[in-house]
């Protein structure tokens, strides 16, 4: 019986470990900071939109996998790119804020957002 | 047997279940508080890099204790824990500790200015979104609404926020000629090595449903970076490069017809009060008009 409780507490215990840790969440190094960066810089706009702001930025979710982009445009990375640093409409240019490779990690974590 | 078994299991799973909710995460902060609004128990800190959670920056933080939130005065340098939750998307202040209160004297922040309501402004020269050079003392005989920017400023509760507000006071006193004759709303930049003319043409369009006429009613501004420090220190706007960013305060000034500063706004408003306290103060020009035509007669 011992063994049994202790072979299941080990089978819990790694399972809990794994559905807990931060490494769980199936995205890549480049997606997980593409995550971080997207929270940072994208999220305070497009996830908790300020009502007071003339538009209100659309959430980015299914961006890729609908393949088309909020404004209608097909989405290409190239073009949320393009967007990210040279800005559009209201949304400011962050060429000066994130570097090329910031881009591509947000890029890479916008196309597992389904 | 069975019942200790079941014991045991949903003593592990309990453990499971606790030890997942149990997501938040809490960083190092060291920085100044800028502003403090006690309305929304918030404070306005410029702070260092946070590790892992967020870049050098200026923005505003919740304090949910309220003994820290009351001891807290703007100046003062403070270290505190960031708790976050749900993934870094709600943050707050805890544990808060000022290491230093000297700065509480001499903190411009905010509202505190050099020029005092009632006070001339001076003549400052600015350069607008289309290269033209004017001075502030054109816009005499008008009530100017005059707002502090950087055209890449990406918290939308500040640059971004006042922009979008200063487009709806715009859109309100267009649809009346006359308001627009005797109003006139002017954003700064604070960063006139980025925000070049084409620069603040292209932010102000996007303002201006791209319209360009707008800018008739509407400019957008920079001056050399001798003439913003001073221009700053007049309206008591706080700002400073960090990194690619700019960290920086917000203010909003009302110049009344006569060229003298009529109020001043920091982070708290809305796009009513503004309207109506540029309306109020547009209301003196018809007032000197009639007064004049008055005189003549």
């Amino acid at each position: 019986m011992n063994r049994q409780v202790m072979g299941l507490l080990v089978l819990l215990s790694t399972v809990f470990a794994v559905a807990c840790s931060d490494r769980a969440d199936g995205l890549t190094d480049s997606e997980r900071n593409g995550k971080s960066l997207f929270i940072l810089n994208c999220a305070p706009c497009h996830e908790d939109s300020n009502p007071e702001l003339k538009v209100h930025p659309p959430r980015l979710n299914g961006m890729f996998s609908t393949g088309k982009l909020p404004s209608g445009e097909p989405a290409t990375d190239e073009q949320v790119r393009e967007t990210l640093v040279h800005g559009r409409g209201i949304m400011p240019a962050f060429d000066q804020r994130l570097t090329k490779d910031d881009v591509t990690d947000i890029l890479n974590y916008l196309h597992t957002l389904k | 047997m069975i019942v200790k078994r079941t014991l045991w299991f949903m003593l592990v799973l309990l453990l499971i279940v606790v030890g997942c909710q149990h997501k938040e995460k809490r960083y190092k902060l060291h920085g100044q508080v800028l502003e403090k609004d006690p309305a929304s128990n918030e404070v306005t800190v410029d702070h260092q890099e946070i590790p892992g959670f967020m870049a050098a920056m200026t923005m505003p933080y919740e304090v949910k204790d309220a003994d820290a939130m009351r001891e807290m005065q703007p100046g003062d340098v403070i270290e505190a824990d960031v708790a976050t939750a749900n993934g870094g998307k709600d943050y707050w202040l805890e544990h808060v500790r000022i290491t230093d209160r000297s700065g509480r004297q001499s903190a411009k922040v905010g509202t505190v200015h050099h020029l005092d309501i009632g006070e001339p402004v001076p003549d400052f020269p600015l350069t607008n979104q289309d290269g033209k050079t004017f001075k502030l003392g054109d816009l005499r005989g008008k009530a100017v609404l005059m707002g502090f920017i950087y055209t890449r400023c990406p918290m939308p509760n500040f640059c971004p926020r006042l922009s979008s507000q200063f487009s709806k006071i715009n859109e309100d006193l267009s649809k009346t000629p006359d308001d627009l004759n005797r109003t006139q709303l002017l954003s700064v930049s604070f960063d006139p090595k980025y925000d070049t003319a084409p620069v603040l043409r292209k932010y102000g369009l996007a303002y201006l449903d791209n319209n360009p006429a707008g800018f008739s009613h509407w400019e957008f501004a920079s001056t050399d970076p001798a003439d913003l420090r001073n221009l700053a220190e007049a309206f008591g706007l706080e700002f400073f490069e960090e990194g690619n960013q700019i960290s920086h305060t917000m203010v909003i000034v009302l110049i009344a017809p006569d060229g003298k500063v009529a109020k001043y706004w920091g982070t708290e408003w809305t796009a009513a009060e503004l309207e109506d306290a540029l309306r109020k103060e547009m209301r003196t020009v018809k007032t000197a008009a009639i007064s004049e035509e008055r005189t003549g007669q």
